[in-house]
């Protein structure tokens, strides 16, 4: 019955066995980050450190292709809001 | 009183029927329900989704889905959605 | 003194559940797909394709090999996804079950 390899229960499973690893996080308002996670609970907050934050700006009136733009910035360590989070994706497990 | 009746016993006799979902934004699913929950998450088959554009209906066919009772506005049991009249 | 007479048997109060005729509700659906392609489509419009690996009771999501889709076009594609249940708009099986 257990149709997949991995061992996972339950989705969170998969964030606590991503604890002290770099993980993908994107975030509501086109945000995308990368850092090491630290902790989370069950609303998602989270504590990441060595977090790169990337912001896609898209300009809807330009011509499509020509119209994206990307800010990209780090921070040490900071705290995620649960309710903003969409995704989160653990590094390869392979 | 006496012929009181839920809500929901009404969309319980229409399972195995065709219902027309409108959620609180544009988009909207037609499709035979199987199934819903106390939250109102509905098991659809031969599902249409249409999301209204200002480009036009833009419609999508799935299998077996289930909906998220969050976003779900109006329920119209036994009609075949936006296509019907 | 208890001359009571005994509680009237169950059937009296309300009818038994049906027996489990259709299996439609929710649960069960979801029972079904664990572990089979699905498309996971969030409010915003973007799509996760991918292998259900589980799931729980707010819809937060376990996905496997897992591409992302937004108008069409793969924009990502991850290994393992975990997906914040609020965001989603609805699971779809994505082969026969």
């Amino acid at each position: 019955m257990d149709p997949s390899s991995s061992g996972i229960q339950e989705p969170f499973d998969l964030i606590r066995l991503s604890l002290s690893e770099r993980v993908f996080v994107k975030l509501r308002g086109d945000r995308e980050m990368t850092g090491i996670l630290h902790a989370y609970d069950g609303h998602m907050n989270l504590i990441m450190s060595d977090v790169e934050e990337t912001i896609t700006i898209v300009d809807t009136e330009s011509p499509e292709g020509s119209n994206v733009s990307v800010a990209k910035r780090k921070m040490d360590m900071l705290f995620v809001r649960g309710d903003g989070v969409i995704l989160v994706s653990p590094p390869s497990r392979s | 009183m006496a012929s009181q009746i839920l809500p929901l016993e009404l969309i319980d006799r229409c399972i195995g029927s065709r219902i027309w979902v409108i959620m609180k934004g544009d988009r909207e699913f037609t499709g035979t329900l199987l199934g819903f929950d106390d939250f109102v998450n509905m098991v659809l088959e031969d599902v249409t989704e249409y999301e209204i554009t200002p480009q036009g209906k833009k419609k999508t066919s799935l299998a077996q889905t289930l909906l998220n009772g969050n976003n779900i506005c109006l329920l119209i049991p036994g009609s075949n959605g936006p296509e019907e009249s | 003194m208890d001359d009571s007479p005994p509680p009237p048997p169950p059937e009296n109060s309300t009818p038994p559940p049906p027996p489990q005729s259709h299996t439609g509700s929710p649960t069960d659906f979801l029972k079904g797909v664990v572990g089979k392609r699905v498309i996971v489509r969030l409010n915003s419009g973007v799509d996760y394709r991918g292998i259900l690996s589980c799931l729980d009771g707010y819809m937060n999501i376990a996905l496997e090999q897992t591409e992302e889709h937004v108008n069409g076009r793969v924009t990502n594609r991850y290994g393992d996804a975990f997906i914040r249940g609020n965001n989603v708009l609805y699971i779809s099986a994505a082969e026969p079950l």
